[in-house]
């Protein structure tokens, strides 16, 4: 297919607290599973090297989920709002780029969770009419959301064919 | 014609109502025939039964539909009442099925299937009208000219020697399991071990073997029997059964493409399966079948109607290159390298060596099968997906359904630069897969298929 064709990466990065927000996220399940061998230990502390082994376990547990992803996922994601489509790059160690024309566009959703609220967050759901083609836009500044939800809504004109 | 009145379904559901409404309340029936006798008083019986009969009469009384311009109506309930209305110019596909209790009364169930997953209450189904009815409303809802319903040109036709596909395929197999596995829960579970020493294993495995090749074909006339697939000006027209007759039209204009099916054993002996990808009908399972395991110029012949296009149905795909046949190779030999491990440090007899040397035979074939089945073929009208052995597809879709692009690449992949790019679609299974194709070329295959990728500012 001649020359390698390239698709230059879309321009803009989440949040600044978004790294902040999914280490928090994550740390939750894992304070929760660090409370629980902190009892087992205080019940029964005759085999320490088991104690050891998982204590090990959750401590590589919060590096991988609460440390190394976050960051990576920060480094990865990214979206940006062309003229006629929506470009978005997610994930960490699967990563994707996800692409959605705006004319096709159903709906505009915005999430914002316990934890999005608190930093200022909010996350933009673009769906179309094929459940395998949303596009997602995670952790935004809010006022940055109410920016693309507004240009979607107006670029999209909704109500268009939707190709089904 | 905005005459529309509440119709009502045929007076002859008065009959079929109350016996499948016994047959759905059978705990309720159960339940009122032990309290009968457990009091010495049959009248509690027969109010039950009553009961569950005068259910099935008002469920006549209360079901109600109309069609009017714009939108159809169905009303049902009698103490949660129900309304469901759809918008005309949403109806994707008409569905008929009668059953025998049905078919000995002339009667025929008409389902109407929309874009939206329709489960449960949501479902627009007509239970049931009278036969001469379906034609009629078929044309209506589809929005049919009067003349077109004319005899339009027939694609395929069921053949007896269509048979010989369908012991390939698993299903009269589970049908003895599955009644194997009732038979345990009644308390016959000893039955199976006194017939092994009756007639002995292998006697009884080659009975059972025979049994399931004898129930799977029974049932594929019974199900496929006289199937005729018919295309008309804008709709697709398929028939089948023998007993049960099942009719789907699709609307043509929904067509998104199809999917040819070949898994190995059908493959093995020439055959192939067909399904529609098309809006509003599921993209798996009977509801999108055009025609069942039948001769592969059968299949193939029809998809090249569908599409028009002969190259997008037989023409050569580009293959995926070395990265992908490596990433088959590396995971079909995966596990006989591992097995070689342990037979290598364990004390296993030697016997287990030939084992090994056919297991490993086997996963080669395989992987060397998957790496010839591997390709894609773009244009600017149709996308062609070929992938699998076991259950080898070839997906063509029409590009100008793609409403969406994903390239995702697992750790290992961008290693070995590759990704799998996945078309999104309103049709069929929403989504298609192009597996390990070369990274590079990715983004290229999608913006070929779909110009709006092509015009974006980030390709170039």
């Amino acid at each position: 297919m001649g020359a390698p064709v390239l698709m230059a990466d879309p321009a803009n990065p989440p949040s600044r607290s978004a790294p902040l927000v999914w280490a928090l996220g994550a740390a939750i399940p894992w304070l929760f599973i660090a409370f629980g061998q902190v009892v087992w230990f205080v019940l029964d502390a005759r085999a320490p090297w088991l104690h050891v082994g998982a204590a090990a376990a959750t401590a590589l547990g919060v590096l991988v989920s609460v440390v190394i992803a976050p960051i990576w996922r920060y480094r990865v994601h990214r979206w940006e709002i062309g003229a006629r489509a929506v470009f978005t790059r997610t994930g960490w160690l699967v990563q994707e780029r996800r692409i959605a024309p705006i004319s096709r566009v159903q709906t505009v959703d915005t999430y914002r969770g316990p934890l999005d609220r608190l930093f200022g967050l909010a996350n933009v759901t673009v769906t179309t009419a094929s459940s395998a083609g949303a596009v997602r836009i995670v952790a935004l500044d809010v006022a940055v959301a109410d920016r693309v939800v507004a240009q979607l809504t107006d670029i999209a004109a909704l109500g268009g064919p939707d190709a089904t | 014609m905005n005459s529309a009145a509440w119709q009502r379904l045929s007076p002859r559901m008065l009959l079929v109502h109350p016996v499948h409404e016994v047959l759905n309340q059978l705990p309720l029936l159960v339940g009122a025939i032990v309290l009968g006798s457990a009091t010495q008083n049959p009248v509690w019986s027969l109010v039950g039964v009553g009961f569950i009969v005068l259910m099935g009469v008002a469920r006549w009384f209360t079901t109600s539909y109309r069609i009017d311009d714009r939108d159809i109506t169905l009303r049902t309930g009698l103490l949660r009442r129900n309304e469901l209305s759809l918008p005309r110019n949403r109806i994707r596909s008409v569905q008929t099925d009668a059953r025998l209790l049905h078919r000995l009364l002339g009667l025929t169930v008409l389902r109407v299937g929309t874009g939206q997953e329709a489960k449960g209450d949501n479902t627009f189904e007509l239970d049931a009208v009278s036969a001469e009815q379906v034609a009629g409303l078929r044309a209506m809802l589809l929005g049919e000219q009067p003349g077109a319903a004319a005899p339009g040109r027939v694609l395929a036709t069921w053949r007896p020697s269509w048979l010989r596909y369908s012991p390939l395929s698993w299903s009269g197999l589970l049908m003895i399991g599955a009644a194997t596995g009732i038979a345990q829960q009644a308390g016959f579970g000893h039955v199976p071990g006194r017939w092994v020493q009756a007639f002995g294993g292998p006697a009884l495995a080659a009975g059972i073997l025979l049994a399931g090749v004898a129930l799977a074909v029974g049932r594929s006339l019974l199900t496929y029997g006289n199937l005729v697939l018919t295309r008309r000006v804008d709709t697709l027209h398929l028939v089948h059964g023998l007993l049960r007759i099942q009719e789907h039209t699709f609307d043509l204009r929904r067509l998104r493409g199809g999917t040819l099916r070949q898994p190995l054993l059908l493959r093995a002996l020439g055959g192939a399966r067909l399904d529609a990808v098309m809006t509003g009908v599921a993209g798996v399972g009977e509801s999108s079948l055009l025609l069942p395991p039948c001769p592969s110029s059968t299949a193939t012949g029809v998809l090249t109607d569908l599409v028009g296009d002969a190259e997008v149905v037989h023409g050569p795909l580009t293959p995926h290159g070395s990265a992908a046949a490596r990433r088959r190779w590396v995971r079909a030999l995966a596990v006989p390298v591992a097995a070689a491990m342990v037979l290598v440090f364990a004390p296993l007899p030697g016997w287990s060596w030939g084992l090994w040397a056919a297991g490993t035979v086997l996963a080669a074939g395989l992987a060397y099968d998957r790496v010839r089945a591997l390709g894609h073929r773009v244009d600017a009208r149709w996308l062609v997906a070929s992938a699998g052995s076991l259950e080898r597809r070839r997906d063509c879709v029409q590009t100008a359904g793609i409403i969406g692009w994903t390239v995702r690449q697992t750790w290992f992949q961008r290693r070995a630069k590759v990704a799998t790019l996945v078309a999104a679609t309103a049709a069929g299974t929403k989504r298609y897969m192009l597996i390990d194709v070369p990274a590079e070329i990715a983004w290229a295959v999608a913006a070929n298929a779909s110009p709006w990728v092509a015009d974006s500012q980030w390709y170039a």
